[in-house]
């Protein structure tokens, strides 16, 4: 009698600590769930006294410059193309929003910022992430008061890019390292070091003529395709402020 | 109440890993790579409370820290609950001296381990596309991690072990 009353007391259930881990593995399959949202608010919160101040505004206005310059020669030339054949469908990108990276992961495998608009201030999944330079990325996820950017650099990052100069579209493909690799379908691609990516005018995921960056050198032909680095053009490792784009492709 | 923060201080140092691993220090980076922060804590919490204990907080922290990389096709989680567990199965060296430096080769070890499982999983996942030049940084990101963890470890570890133990005999 005495020795099943021990054993009915010593059940794993009967002991609240294996109740309080249950609990805490609930919470974190709903942290998980939520994809962190609540962490990520509330680093929000704690990061806020070390964001990036505003004397950082002429460096980046510079550098704004300088790409507004690129964008608009190859708007320019798109345009040209775009009244010749009649076919492409136009972007519109009315609404733009600044943001602060209060979050930088750009070494090692992940490869993500994190912004301090969210998606009380309208930012959705999918919208494209630029700084001064040009290409960082894509809103991949929102909480409220932040948003998750999956760099271009990530080796979970493909998208489709516009080769300027030759006038081909190919594959951009993060490596988990600062050089995506742009892969071309085509082994007779004339593709030389120095030659400008944009995004591609074909791309559902990006609007054209985003500037990215340049081929910085070539890889050996493989089967049916060549593959080149790219070295880009906006750095996400210093970049503090950038720009979200709220456009419908 | 301060007694209760004490007695729940490594509990309450757990909370503090995903916030290091937003926040992302470049000064103790190495070739843009961090240390591999969750092992500073899983070691010491590990050792302490045994390898069952290691092997359910690294999962904790596994689903903690995979809800805040985005990548979705890819878990923290398998090289985590492996050093959890391989963790909890280490016994105190007697030599305090030679205890500092067995952190770092223990943590050094373990991050070769997360890096490879991880690595592994992305080249799985691009198999198809046959890219050999992921390799490159691949193999860099893990010799960069193993080599910042090796040697941040003895700092960071034994001084959380000190503090879990404390921590553990006021309660």
């Amino acid at each position: 009698m005495l020795s099943i009353r021990r054993i009915s007391t010593n059940r794993w259930w009967h002991k609240k600590k294996n109740w309080i881990l249950f609990a805490i593995f609930l919470f974190l399959v709903f942290v998980r769930i939520t994809k962190g949202s609540f962490y990520k608010d509330f680093y929000y919160f704690i990061s806020k006294p070390f964001w990036p101040g505003q004397f950082q505004k002429e460096v980046v206005l510079e550098s704004i410059d300088q790409e507004n310059l690129i964008k608009l020669n190859l708007l320019k030339k798109d345009n040209l193309r775009l009244r010749r054949i009649l076919s492409l469908q136009e972007s519109s990108n009315n609404e733009n929003i600044s943001a602060a990276v209060i979050s930088r992961k750009t070494g090692s495998w992940w490869r993500q910022i994190i912004l301090n608009k969210g998606s009380k201030d309208g930012v959705e999944v999918g919208n494209v992430v630029i700084g001064p330079g040009g290409l960082l990325g894509r809103v991949n996820n929102t909480s409220l008061f932040t948003s998750s950017v999956i760099l271009i650099t990530s080796p979970e990052s493909k998208l489709g890019v516009w080769v300027d100069r030759i006038q081909v579209n190919g594959l951009l493909v993060g490596l988990g390292d600062d050089y995506p690799s742009l892969i071309l379908y085509s082994k007779d691609a004339d593709i030389k070091v120095g030659d400008f990516v944009s995004s591609s005018p074909a791309s559902t995921l990006l609007p054209p003529n985003i500037p990215i960056g340049f081929v910085q050198s070539i890889d050996k032909t493989l089967k049916s395709k060549k593959t080149a680095k790219i070295s880009l053009l906006a750095k996400p490792h210093v970049i503090d402020w950038v720009q979200i784009l709220k456009v419908n492709i | 109440m301060n007694k209760f923060f004490i007695n729940k201080l490594s509990i309450i140092s757990f909370i503090f890993i995903p916030i290091i691993f937003l926040w992302h220090p470049n000064w103790v980076g190495f070739l843009g790579v961090q240390p591999y922060w969750p092992l500073f804590w899983l070691l010491p919490w590990s050792m302490i409370n045994g390898p069952v204990n290691g092997l359910i907080f690294g999962l904790f922290l596994g689903l903690i820290l995979d809800s805040l990389t985005l990548d979705n096709n890819f878990t923290q989680i398998p090289g985590l609950i492996f050093c959890g567990f391989l963790f909890g199965r280490i016994k105190f060296h007697s030599n305090t001296f030679v205890g500092h430096f067995r952190y770092g080769l223990i943590c050094s070890l373990g991050s070769f381990l997360c890096g490879t499982l991880y690595f592994l999983q992305i080249l799985f996942r691009n198999f198809s596309d046959s890219n050999y030049s992921i390799f490159v940084p691949g193999i860099k990101n893990i010799l960069a991690e193993v080599f910042l963890t090796g040697f941040f470890a003895p700092f960071v570890c034994s001084h959380l072990l000190r503090i879990f133990k404390s921590s553990r005999k006021t309660s």
